[in-house]
């Protein structure tokens, strides 16, 4: 029961989000939205309750198998792009390759040098 | 026999038209997916994602479904993106105060990676001679899902192929930063879960979640961060 009360607030949440995404004309998604909504609200009231802490749980735990019938996709457009299957992997794969070592360059770079004005 | 068939083919269409048969074959195929996957003893490779898609492809292929009838009836999932969207903030908030002690190099950070996420592959992919609906497709490919087919249709892309590149992205980014992370080497649990989040979306988060609770808070807030920043920035840019 009390995971359902969660549940609302997180739902109610994302209407909000879409109603602000179509009023405002947001390029944003609506979920975002209500995620940085429901941050801010948390932060202001500096509590959360035990109903949202554990319907937040659940979704999340599960967020693989929410985004899995988008995935299955994949297998049906195969054909559609046949001949750029190659320049897709490569760019996917070196593109990654090269995006996850700017990230971790740059976050341990300034994160060591923010210890440093620390000490 | 043939009266036999005749009734078999009705039943498929039944099951097709209800949700019930895509609730079933996604359900059972994320259990199978996630009892294979530890019976594989984790392949950091094969996510449990990849295998329970690739079951579902194939007993949709095996009955001859319709992959448009499937994709109606798992709407159920889909749905629920949306509020799991939202609750990404609980943990985001449960670990302000972390995120508070590295607001300095998240601020630098973010911009420039997630620039770079998108214009690496398009580049790549340009100078490859993909076509501008690929580019486009691709172009979104660190972002999740739900902000992304938003991004492609904006941009012109196709949303099943964007998918299966923010899949493989989402597995690849994966792989790399547990193998950078070693090679760096980078032991700070924030900076791989920021790392993971704001590279491989939703299926990095999930990873992250599994290293901590602390390096999942990163994750979400570097997913959350490189989609509201990519959703902005790339319609602007793309049409230059």
């Amino acid at each position: 029961m009390s995971m359902l009360r969660g549940f609302l607030v997180l739902t109610v949440f994302f209407i909000a989000g879409e109603a602000l995404r179509v009023l405002l004309a947001l390029p944003v998604s609506g979920g975002v939205i209500g995620m940085i909504l429901l941050t801010f609200l948390l932060m202001a009231r500096g509590s959360i309750s035990d109903s949202l802490a554990g319907a937040s749980q659940a979704l999340i735990s599960v967020l693989v198998l929410l985004i899995m019938p988008g995935v299955v996709g994949v297998f049906f457009v195969a054909d559609e792009f046949s001949g750029q299957w190659l320049a897709i992997g490569i760019a996917l794969v070196v593109g990654t390759l090269l995006s996850v070592f700017t990230t971790l360059w740059l976050m341990q770079r300034f994160s060591a040098q923010e210890a440093g004005d620390h000490e | 026999m043939n009266e036999l068939s005749g009734r078999f083919q009705e039943l498929l269409d039944l099951l097709s038209t209800s949700p019930a048969l895509a609730i079933v074959l996604t359900l059972g195929a994320y259990f199978a997916g996630n009892r294979l996957f530890r019976l594989l003893n984790q392949p950091v490779w094969l996510p449990p994602i990849v295998i329970s898609a690739t079951l579902v492809s194939g007993v949709i292929a095996v009955l001859a479904l319709d992959y448009g009838d499937y994709r109606e009836g798992a709407q159920w999932f889909s749905v629920l993106l949306g509020p799991a969207t939202v609750a990404l903030g609980v943990p985001l908030y449960q670990q302000m105060h972390h995120i508070r002690a590295m607001w300095r190099p998240i601020v630098v950070t973010l911009p420039i990676a997630a620039t770079m996420a998108a214009v690496y592959a398009v580049v790549i992919a340009w100078s490859l001679g993909a076509t501008p609906e690929v580019l486009a497709s691709l172009a979104p490919k660190s972002v999740t899902a739900p902000i992304a087919i938003g991004i492609t249709e904006q941009l012109g892309g196709s949303v099943p192929l964007m998918m299966g590149g923010l899949l493989i992205t989402g597995v690849v980014a994966t792989l790399f930063v547990d193998l950078l992370a070693r090679l760096l080497p980078v032991k700070d649990e924030r900076i791989l879960g920021f790392a993971l989040g704001l590279n491989g979306h939703a299926v990095g988060t999930a990873r992250a979640f599994e290293i901590s609770h602390t390096a999942g808070a990163f994750a979400s807030l570097g997913m959350g961060l490189t989609g509201v920043f990519t959703a902005i920035f790339l319609p602007l840019v793309f049409h230059l």
